[in-house]
C-alpha cells in the first residue's frame, strides 16, 4: 500500500480535505482577488477599500469555519473527533491554525496586488501580514464558538455576522473612535490593526505606526491562540 | 462486581458508580453502577430510548456524567490521551470523512490511536481482509452503503486492540457473514483479555456472545446478571406467538391464569407464558375464532422476554406509525393501538 494521499495528523487531514474540493478550492481563491480588484485599481477611496477589505476578511474567516464544525456536529464527525486521544485545546488550536493558514494563503494573491499597487507603502505590509493572520486566528474562534450556540450551518451565518458587524464598529472601521472609552475598547479587537494596517498599505492616512500594527498583531496571534487552547474544551464538547 | 466466566479476579477495566446523565427534557440515564472486567463480554439491553446510548457515550468519553464517577483502568481523566488509547467506540452514526477513501480514514484513526506506520499498515490488511472490504478500501466513503460504513467503523475500533470495547449495535446493517466474524473476533479478544460492552437488542447475539447482560429500563438498570442466570429465571416459561389478522380477544387472554406478559407489535401477538402453563388454554379462548390466526409459534423464551416480563415493555424498536393499521387492538384498548401488557 502507497503511502501516498495517507494522513497521520489532524492538520494533514484538514490541509488534504481542503485540497481535495477542487470546485470550492477554485472560488474560495478567486473570489478575494475578484472583489479585490475593483476596490484596488479603481477609483475606490483608499479609506472605503480599507473598510471593505477588512470586512471581507473577518467574514471570510468567522463564517467558513462556523459553517463547517456546524455541520460536523450534526454529522456525528465532531464526536468522532472529541474520542481522539488529544486534549481538546490541543485539537482546536491544530484546526483553527489550518484553517487561519489556509485562509492567509487565499488573501496572498491579493496581499501582493495590493503591494504592486502601492509600493511607496511597503512599511505596512509586515504589519499586513501579521494582522491578517491575527485576524484570521481570531475570526476562526468566533465561528468556532458561534456554532457550539447554533444548530445549522444557515444559523451559524446569522449568529456569526451579528458580533462581527458590531465588532467592526468597535474596531473603528466605520467610524473612528473619539470617546475614551471607545478608544480603549477598539484597542482589544484585532480588527482595529488589521484596518490600520490596511489603511497604511493603501496609502491612506493610519494613525499607528507600521511597527505598532505589527507588534499588536503578533499580540493577537499570540492571544488567539491561547484563548482557542483554553477554549478547546468548550467548544469540543458542545452539543 | 458480578463474577464471570472471564476476568473473575482482575481490576476492572471499567468502573461507573452511582452515574447520572440527565438531558433537558428529562431523559437519560439514572445511577447506574457497573463495572467491566478484562475479558468480559456484556450486552448493554433495552428498547429504544432506555439510556443505552447515554450511557456508551458516558462510558466512551464523549460525555461526563452529571453525577457519579466513571474510571477508566483506574483513571478518571476522560479526557486523558493514555485512556482514550485503550479505548474503541463505535456509536450509533457512522461519521466518517466522506471525501477520502476508507483506507485514509481507518489509516487516520490508526494513526492517532498511536499506532506506527508499520503496525497500521499490517493491521489495517489484515482488519480490511476480515471484514470483507479489502476490494473496496480505496473507495470514497462518500460512496459506502450503510453497512459498509459501520464495517470501516468497525476496522477503526479494533486497529489499535483496544482493552475496552464500547460497541453501539455493533451488527447493525452487516451482511450475515460479517456479523458471524464478528462474533467470532469478539470471543477471541474476550479470551485475549478484550473486555466488551455492546448495546444492543439482538438477544440471539447476547446470548450467544455474552457472558453477561445488564437491563436498562427508562434509564434505570433493571436487572444485571449471567446470561445463564438470566435465562434460568425464565425456566419452564415458554413464549406464544400468534400471527393474527383480526381483532382478538387481549384481555381475556391477560386475564388468564399462567400468562405472564402479553406484546402486541403489529400482526404478531407474544405471549409469555409461566412454567406448566398450557399453551391450549389460550388457544382455547379462540375457539370459534381460529381461522383468525395465521400463524402459530411455540418458542423457547429469550432474554428478550424476560425483559418483556420485567419491564412490561418489548425490547423490539416500535413500528414505524405508518404501521399502526396492521395492529388490532380490542375495542377496549383504543389509544394504545400497540404495546405490552403485564400481568398487576
Amino acid at each position: 500500500m502507497s503511502s501516498a494521499g495517507l494522513v497521520s495528523t489532524v492538520w494533514q487531514r484538514e490541509l488534504v480535505e481542503f485540497t481535495q474540493r477542487r470546485h470550492a478550492l477554485a472560488i474560495k481563491l478567486a473570489y478575494p482577488v475578484v472583489l479585490g480588484i475593483p476596490l484596488l485599481f479603481s477609483r475606490v477611496p483608499a479609506s472605503d477599500a480599507a473598510i471593505a477589505l477588512t470586512m471581507l476578511v473577518g467574514l471570510t474567516s468567522a463564517l467558513g469555519t462556523g459553517a463547517v464544525l456546524s455541520r460536523e456536529r450534526a454529522s456525528g464527525l465532531a464526536l468522532r473527533y472529541r474520542l481522539l486521544p488529544v486534549r481538546p485545546g490541543t485539537l482546536l488550536i491544530e484546526r483553527l491554525g489550518v484553517y487561519a493558514a489556509i485562509d492567509v494563503l487565499q488573501f496572498t494573491p491579493l496581499l501582493v496586488l495590493l503591494g504592486l499597487r502601492h509600493p511607496e507603502a511597503a512599511a505596512f505590509w509586515p504589519a499586513l501580514v501579521v494582522t491578517v493572520a491575527a485576524s484570521m486566528l481570531a475570526g476562526n474562534l468566533l465561528g468556532a464558538f458561534v456554532s457550539t450556540l447554533s444548530r445549522a450551518p444557515a444559523e451559524v451565518m446569522l449568529y456569526t455576522i451579528i458580533p462581527l458587524l458590531a465588532a467592526f464598529y468597535l474596531s473603528g472601521v466605520f467610524v473612528s473612535p473619539q470617546q475614551p472609552a471607545m478608544v480603549v475598547i477598539s484597542r482589544l479587537l484585532p480588527f482595529t490593526y488589521l484596518h490600520e494596517a490596511l489603511l497604511g498599505s493603501l496609502g491612506a492616512g493610519a494613525s499607528l505606526a507600521p511597527w505598532e500594527a505589527f507588534m499588536d498583531g503578533f499580540g493577537f496571534i499570540v492571544g488567539s491562540l491561547a484563548l482557542t487552547g483554553l477554549l478547546g474544551r468548550r467548544i469540543a464538547e458542545a452539543g | 462486581m458480578t463474577s464471570t466466566k472471564a476476568g473473575t479476579a482482575s481490576a476492572p477495566s471499567l468502573r461507573a458508580e452511582q452515574v447520572w446523565r440527565l438531558y433537558r427534557n428529562g431523559t437519560g440515564v439514572v445511577d447506574i453502577s457497573l463495572t467491566l472486567a478484562p475479558g468480559e463480554l456484556v450486552a448493554l439491553m433495552g428498547p429504544n430510548g432506555s439510556g443505552k446510548t447515554t450511557l456508551l457515550r458516558v462510558l466512551a468519553t464523549a460525555d461526563a456524567p452529571s453525577s457519579g464517577t466513571v474510571a477508566w483502568f483506574g483513571s478518571r481523566d476522560r479526557r486523558s490521551p493514555s485512556v482514550r488509547r485503550r479505548l474503541g467506540v463505535v456509536l450509533d452514526q457512522a461519521s466518517h470523512f466522506e471525501e477520502m477513501t476508507g483506507y485514509q480514514n481507518a489509516w487516520f484513526f490508526a494513526r492517532q490511536f498511536g499506532l506506527s506506520a508499520q503496525t497500521a499498515r499490517s493491521r489495517l490488511e489484515e482488519l480490511f481482509h476480515w471484514i470483507g472490504l479489502w476490494e473496496a478500501r480505496h473507495k470514497v466513503v462518500r460512496e459506502y452503503s450503510l453497512g459498509m460504513k459501520r464495517k470501516l467503523n468497525l476496522i477503526e475500533a479494533l486497529a489499535h486492540r483496544p482493552e475496552v470495547l464500547l460497541l453501539d449495535e455493533p451488527t447493525l446493517a452487516l451482511d450475515y457473514r460479517a456479523e458471524l466474524d464478528l462474533i467470532e473476533r469478539l470471543q477471541l479478544l474476550s479470551l485475549t483479555g478484550t473486555a466488551t460492552l455492546l448495546a444492543t437488542n439482538d438477544v440471539h447475539l447476547a446470548e450467544r456472545l455474552c457472558h453477561r447482560a445488564l437491563f436498562l429500563h427508562e434509564g434505570r438498570v433493571v436487572r444485571d446478571g449471567l446470561v445463564g442466570s438470566l435465562l434460568a429465571e425464565l425456566g419452564g416459561s415458554k413464549e406464544l406467538e400468534l400471527d393474527v389478522h383480526s381483532p382478538i380477544a387481549l384481555d381475556e387472554i391477560r386475564d388468564l391464569a399462567g400468562v405472564e406478559a402479553v406484546d402486541v407489535r403489529g400482526t404478531t401477538l407474544k405471549i409469555m407464558l409461566a412454567r406448566g402453563t398450557n399453551p391450549a388454554t389460550v388457544l382455547a379462548i379462540l375457539d370459534g375464532s381460529a381461522d383468525l390466526v395465521s400463524g402459530l409459534r411455540v418458542r423457547q423464551p429469550t432474554l428478550g422476554d424476560l425483559f418483556l416480563k420485567l419491564t412490561g415493555v418489548a425490547l423490539e424498536p416500535p413500528l414505524p406509525s405508518g404501521d399502526a393499521r396492521a395492529s388490532f387492538p380490542l375495542p377496549s384498548e383504543e389509544g394504545q393501538g400497540r404495546g405490552s401488557q403485564r400481568r398487576p
